[in-house]
């Protein structure tokens, strides 16, 4: 299966660097989906219980949490500023602020407080980033860990349960059959997806990661540029985490381990370049969408969760790996 | 060789890169016990000449031969241990180690992983006091100033037992006293034997150290004399001493109003003092050697840089520029010198990169309108003959020349009232160069004010109303038109009085 990922992944790739040939361009797009397919087929064969509708929705649902952090994580690689390592403080900042504000003041101002404190986060991320030009992956893991304690300290229990039914409800529930979270996914997607490529800030972002100073020479504002691509991340961690405390119910500080990981996963499998200057929302999607199915193939078929981490991080070094192996190559 | 003192000799180098000859069949002959100064202007093939003989780059054509012995150098590891030493001009050192270990660096004394600290510093102090330099082994480099750390550099090629000793602009950054300790080192290391090579521009100093002058232009050695039979003017002449034919036409234009000023600006390290004026219509040169400071004032009138001192005006009003947002919003634009670091973004497409400066005034509410972008960069790409015409090629695969043009497109789609070119034909072919030439000169014509900056002087003297020449941070009055010639523009660039 990897094989067929990195042969995916280098026909991608290679094509990004060498010509602007549409007929490799049309194979690059295909890349992923070609890999996308090999897994449902190998999986509908292998497992009976794979191709169902049930196990289809369990899996875009599933999906839809982490997707939204895919979503900011992708302006994120793609203005260069490497990666968010605060996603799983921010989602538990959204998680725990979303249930335990509801008694205070309602669940809907609870939900709106909690996303503006992570779009907070992300601000502070930002500012040391993008302003102070601290290290994004030092800075992020800092910011993330203060703001995770003020929350449990203001909290004050350990973990926090949702005193709203109709909330989680709504949020569980399904709209014309499609759960709602994978609704909500689809909106912020698509926002995500236009403000990157058909809007100024998003071209000003793919520039400002592709050449940061030819972009700051080009008057783009890029200090701001840079701090908005973790301002969109901490918001879009912030949301993901409060559906998550509504459909879970309850919300402990650990609750977002792991998040971080699965989001940069998908971004890089995706081919969004590390590097910055390279990438699009539907990309990071297929990326995410691979992993998902590939996981899920996984369990179905009862392998055990060390070998899946195995796998997943194989998959994760070897794309990052090929994208500076190529860039490198192809550099000049 | 038939001479036994032959430290070195470089015979018919020739070294072609895809589409330039950097060296044409060079001869280069360098004695033991000699200081042998390289001269030329800007891009006259010095620095290649010196890659090729430390092993960086492999020659087209042509052999080496060292102590009389003919060698081959793939990498500069192999020239090391033939004896060959370079002290860049850039200094080569780690911060924080002490002297003592950055002399040594990568073969210090000792056994089995185990350092012998104290006979490295013995050994260290002994050199420094040969080259009567005033550092002591134990500082840390970071703590010395640049000149002490060029010192330092030296004993450290000293320090190998070299054969050859090659210093690239070595005074770059030194005062005349210490100019004057270095001579006395390069004087004490001639006198035990070492073949010293001394690439400069500065032809008082050359007349001053060395033995011997070696003259190159356009990739080919000119001559070679020993230095008693050479004044600085007959050196100057070699260096320049191109005929001048028009191969610059000079598209005429009515010169109108001041658009630009600058007013005794500063930026408190790389030049000071500076003031010139660009009127509408006329192209002003800015010229000099590379390090005068040209590049830094064109970076500080367009907000890359901060200015400390002085006044800039376009059009009359004082202008407050802190980022280039400000000046381009204010009618600046700068198509700077290095075009892959500063110029394009690489993996964008020709019409991404066209709009990059202006994309606010393409979007409505934040939605960058398609047809706008994309007729924008068709009304450039056909404006400017753009090849292969076709906006959405990625720009990284056009050519040298091209992609400047792109980046020329870019800011004239600004509308800018000045604007600044930074060495706009370096590295771009001469048809190219010829277009590019033409498209400035259409633009003057139609009362754009334009700064030029540029080494090359036929490029300068061909094109520029009015030239400013500037040499170790400051700047010349202006020269006309009338007053041209390369001997006066390579004087005021290299001469201490003239200036």
């Amino acid at each position: 299966m990897s094989d067929l990922v990195a042969a995916a992944e280098s026909m991608k790739k290679t094509e990004r660097f060498t010509r602007a040939n549409w007929v490799a361009e049309l194979a690059s797009r295909a890349g992923l989906l070609i890999a996308i397919l090999a897994v449902i087929a190998y999986g509908s064969i292998a497992n009976p219980a794979f191709f169902s509708t049930g196990n289809f929705v369990n899996v875009l649902t599933s999906m839809s949490i982490v997707g939204i952090v895919v979503v900011g994580m992708t302006f994120v690689l793609v203005v260069g500023g490497l990666a968010d390592l605060s996603v799983p403080a921010t989602i538990a900042c959204g998680a725990i602020l979303s249930l335990g504000l509801q008694p205070m003041i309602g669940p809907v101002p609870a939900f709106v407080v909690a996303i503006a404190l992570a779009g907070v986060i992300g601000m502070l991320n930002g500012a040391l980033v993008g302003y102070a030009g601290v290290n994004p992956i030092i800075a992020t893991l800092g910011v993330g860990t203060v703001g995770l304690g003020i929350v449990q300290a203001a909290v004050g229990g350990v973990i926090v349960y949702g005193t709203n039914p109709a909330s989680a409800e709504l949020v569980k529930g399904r709209i014309l059959g499609i759960p709602t979270v994978v609704i909500i996914f689809a909106v912020i997607a698509l926002i995500g997806h236009f403000i990157l490529s058909r809007s100024y800030w998003g071209r000003w972002t793919t520039a400002t990661g592709g050449n940061y100073s030819a972009a700051q020479a080009s008057a783009v504002p890029v200090r701001a540029v840079k701090a908005g691509a973790f301002v969109i991340t901490g918001i879009a961690a912030g949301i993901s985490g409060g559906l998550l405390g509504l459909t879970l119910q309850s919300a402990r500080p650990l609750v977002g381990t792991g998040y971080e990981f699965s989001a940069i996963t998908a971004v890089v499998v995706g081919g969004v370049s590390i590097m910055g200057g390279f990438g699009s929302v539907p990309r990071a999607i297929a990326g995410l969408i691979f992993v998902q199915l590939l996981t899920n193939v996984m369990v179905l078929e009862g392998v055990r969760t060390p070998v899946q981490g195995f796998v997943l991080g194989i998959l994760i070094a070897g794309a990052v790996g090929m994208d500076a192996a190529l860039r490198k190559r192809g550099g000049g | 060789m038939t001479e036994a003192h032959c430290a070195l000799d470089m015979r018919g180098i020739t070294k072609t890169f895809p589409g330039v000859k950097a060296l044409s069949n060079v001869n280069f002959k360098v004695k033991f016990g000699t200081v042998h100064a390289v001269v030329g202007e800007n891009g006259a093939g010095k620095s290649t000449l010196m890659k090729v003989l430390n092993g960086t780059y492999a020659p087209t054509s042509g052999t080496i031969h060292i102590a009389d012995k003919e060698v081959r150098m793939r990498r500069p590891a192999d020239a090391q241990a033939l004896g060959i030493r370079m002290v860049h001009q850039e200094i080569n050192l780690v911060p924080d180690l002490s002297v003592a270990e950055n002399v040594f660096l990568g073969r210090m004394p000792g056994r089995m992983g185990y350092l012998h600290r104290s006979e490295m510093i013995a050994r260290t102090t002994a050199i420094l006091e040969e080259l009567g330099a005033v550092v002591k082994p134990r500082e840390r480099l970071g703590d010395l100033s640049i000149s002490q750390q060029q010192l330092v550099e030296i004993a450290k090629a000293y320090a190998a037992n070299p054969r050859i000793i090659v210093l690239d602009e070595p005074t770059s950054s030194l005062s005349d006293h210490e100019t004057a300790a270095l001579f006395r080192i390069l004087r004490k290391m001639r006198d035990d034997g070492i073949a010293i090579i001394y690439i400069s521009h500065r032809v008082k100093e050359v007349l001053q150290i060395a033995d011997e002058v070696t003259v190159l232009r356009d990739g080919a050695m000119i001559e070679t004399r020993p230095i008693s039979g050479i004044t600085s003017a007959e050196m100057i002449r070699l260096m320049v001493g191109r005929d001048v034919s028009n191969v610059f036409p000079k598209t005429p234009a009515t010169v109108g109003e001041p658009v630009l000023k600058v007013e005794n600006i500063s930026d408190g390290v790389h030049f000071r003092d500076v003031s010139f004026e660009v009127r509408a219509g006329e192209i002003l040169g800015l010229t000099g050697l590379v390090g005068a400071g040209r590049t830094e004032v064109a970076q500080t009138i367009f907000g890359l840089s901060k200015l400390v001192e002085g006044k800039v005006s376009l059009n009359g009003r004082t202008l407050s520029i802190a980022t280039p947002a400000d000046a381009v919003r204010a009618g600046i634009a700068y198509v700077p010198e290095d075009r892959k670091g500063d110029g394009i973004i690489p993996e964008m497409t020709i019409r991404e990169n066209i709009s990059l400066p202006i994309l606010r005034k393409l979007s409505r509410i934040g939605r960058i309108s398609g047809s706008a972008d994309r007729a924008l960069a068709g009304k450039y790409v056909k404006q400017f003959a753009i090849s292969p015409p076709d906006g959405e090629r990625r720009i990284n695969l056009l050519s040298g020349g091209n992609q400047q043009k792109a980046v020329i497109a870019k800011w004239l789609a600004a509308k800018p009232s000045v604007l600044i070119l930074d060495e706009p034909t370096r590295g771009v072919d001469v048809g190219a160069k010829a277009e590019i030439h033409n498209i400035i000169g259409r633009l003057v014509g139609e009362g754009m004010a334009v700064l030029m900056i540029s080494s090359e002087l036929p490029e300068v003297m061909g094109v520029c109303d009015r030239v400013v020449v500037m040499r170790d941070g400051r700047a010349s009055a202006p020269l006309s038109r009338e007053e041209l010639s390369e001997e006066k523009i390579m004087t005021l660039a290299t001469d201490e009085e003239a200036a």
